[in-house]
């Protein structure tokens, strides 16, 4: 039965990814087709029309397909792996139509010259400016707890602890004690909390991308949807070091045999963040839209300027390369929210370490007994 | 947040960024859209939004700062400078000799008196909407 429930859960989620999907060109920056810059008029066009027409055609058919394939497998196995079925065809789905239609969206990009860049001259002060120290603060905290917790009661634990716990909220995975094992949650606990609100803080001096002639409309639009995003980045933080810091305390508990399993407040936490995640995402998308688009002044015309409508510097519509630039963030041509600057190396960096971090973490404690 | 001023590259011309920059926001103080006092980008906020080298801004900036027009606050970024109740005699002379240069220039390339004068005149009636101290 948990197998039967977990495939229900993982094809609920297909549907909500393919929801997600199924939004893309709805919440863009008119102008930006497809991860290319083809211009106001041309966005318009028929051309344009059809392309999206089939997007929807081809989402569709992979939320299908991805359906078919995962309720087959339900009725046909409890291997776990087979899990990862439908969601991997919905997402390789994904991205193959992706580049299907960024390529024919290349075709409708104009020729000439490229688009002049445009900066206010003025300073718009990040949003909510202590928000992510704040939250940076409360996941310093939790994970120092969470460490010191797990740490003060290290000679204590039994020979072999928990390492997994299933649906119901029980163990059901052992590992034997050792450092890397105990201490890989609460440490995940810190790396995550910094990192969230780390990207929280880059968020909101993320590059301010703006119409030109529109007398400030598209950047009051985008300064609005930054304050909400960095605002959902920093409740995300928050309620992952929470559920994550109870969690630890919680397995401690279970190990030491205080406890069977994990207890209402983990379980609700983690329901808690997968509602304020998928909810929070679907406000964003159909109250501000990509970059604050959907707030825009109506029926706008004004042309993107250079970070979105600059061709040059993106590289299959979905990574933006500038070396020039020293923005850390920028806004996605296709999406919601921002992503990095690959020609900033220091950008780079930050990225790679942090995912080095967290790998590192996962296999010391994984390869230790 | 409505009418704010703008800055706008154009890379076809050949003209280096740094000038354009400078340019612009010269232009921009002398037509009074950035008061005296006016709060600009900081620097790397500006080269993040321009897409172009922190050392680029930092130039016209300094450029700036060096001509009068702007004051420069560390990292907090810089403000419209207000300008100077009376003129500086060594400042004069100098801002004389660059006139005389360009004057000598218009008319090496053709341009009449009258139309140097009517040119002088739009560019000093632009530049008096400005605010003064």
């Amino acid at each position: 039965m948990p197998a039967k429930l977990l495939f229900l859960v993982m094809l609920l989620e297909n549907v909500l990814i393919g929801g997600v999907f199924f939004l893309y060109p709805w919440i863009v920056r008119k102008g930006l087709l497809f991860g290319v810059y083809v211009g106001e008029e041309a966005f318009d066009s028929a051309a344009a029309r059809a392309l999206t027409r089939r997007w929807y055609r081809g989402v569709l058919a992979a939320l299908v397909v991805s359906l078919a394939v995962g309720s087959s497998l339900s009725l046909a196995t409890e291997n776990p792996l087979a899990l990862v079925v439908p969601i991997t065809i919905q997402v390789l789905g994904f991205f193959g139509l992706y580049l299907w239609a960024y390529r024919r969206a290349r075709r409708l990009a104009p020729a000439g010259p490229p688009p002049a860049a445009v900066a206010p001259l003025v300073t718009t002060p990040p949003p909510n400016p202590l928000l992510p120290a704040l939250t940076i603060a409360v996941g310093v905290a939790c994970g120092t707890f969470a460490i010191a917790y797990a740490w003060s009661h290290y000679d204590a634990l039994p020979a072999s602890v928990p390492t997994h716990f299933g649906i119901s909220g029980e163990p059901d995975a052992w590992r034997p004690k050792s450092i890397p094992t105990v201490m890989l949650l609460p440490m995940m606990v810190l790396l995550l909390a910094v990192g969230l609100g780390g990207m929280a803080w880059l968020t909101a001096n993320a590059k301010r991308g703006l119409r030109r002639f529109d007398k400030g409309a598209s950047l009051a639009a985008q300064m609005r949807f930054r304050t909400a995003m960095t605002r959902f980045l920093c409740g995300t933080a928050v309620f992952t070091s929470a559920m994550l810091t109870t969690m630890s305390v919680s397995i401690i508990q279970v190990s030491l045999g205080r406890a069977s399993a994990l207890g209402r407040w983990e379980m609700g936490l983690t329901g808690l963040l997968m509602l304020w995640a998928i909810g929070g995402t679907v406000y964003l998308a159909l109250r501000y839209g990509q970059g604050g688009s959907r707030i825009e002044r109506a029926g706008v015309t004004t042309p993107l300027t250079d970070g979105l409508a600059d061709n040059r510097n993106w590289v299959l519509g979905m990574f933006y390369v500038n070396r020039n630039d020293p923005s850390f963030l920028v806004e996605r041509r296709f999406g919601l929210g921002y992503t990095l600057n690959f020609g900033n190396w220091k950008a780079v960096a930050l990225f790679v370490a942090f995912i080095a971090a967290i790998g590192a973490l996962v296999i010391v404690a994984a390869t230790t007994n | 947040m409505n009418n704010d001023p703008t800055l706008t590259l154009d890379w076809a011309t050949g003209e280096p960024v740094y000038e354009q920059i400078a340019d612009q926001i010269r232009d921009r103080i002398a037509a009074g859209d950035l008061p005296p006092g006016h709060a600009l980008p900081p620097v790397r906020t500006l080269a993040s939004d321009l897409g172009v080298n922190l050392n680029t801004v930092a130039r016209a900036y300094r450029q700036l700062e060096e001509q009068g027009f702007v004051l420069i606050r560390d990292r907090a970024g810089a403000e419209v400078a207000a300008p100077a109740a009376t003129a500086d005699p060594d400042s004069l002379e100098r801002l004389r000799h660059e006139l005389r240069d360009v004057l000598q220039r218009m008319r090496q390339a053709g341009v009449t008196p009258d139309e140097i004068r009517g040119a002088v005149e739009s560019i000093v009636a632009r530049t008096d909407r400005a605010p003064r101290r």
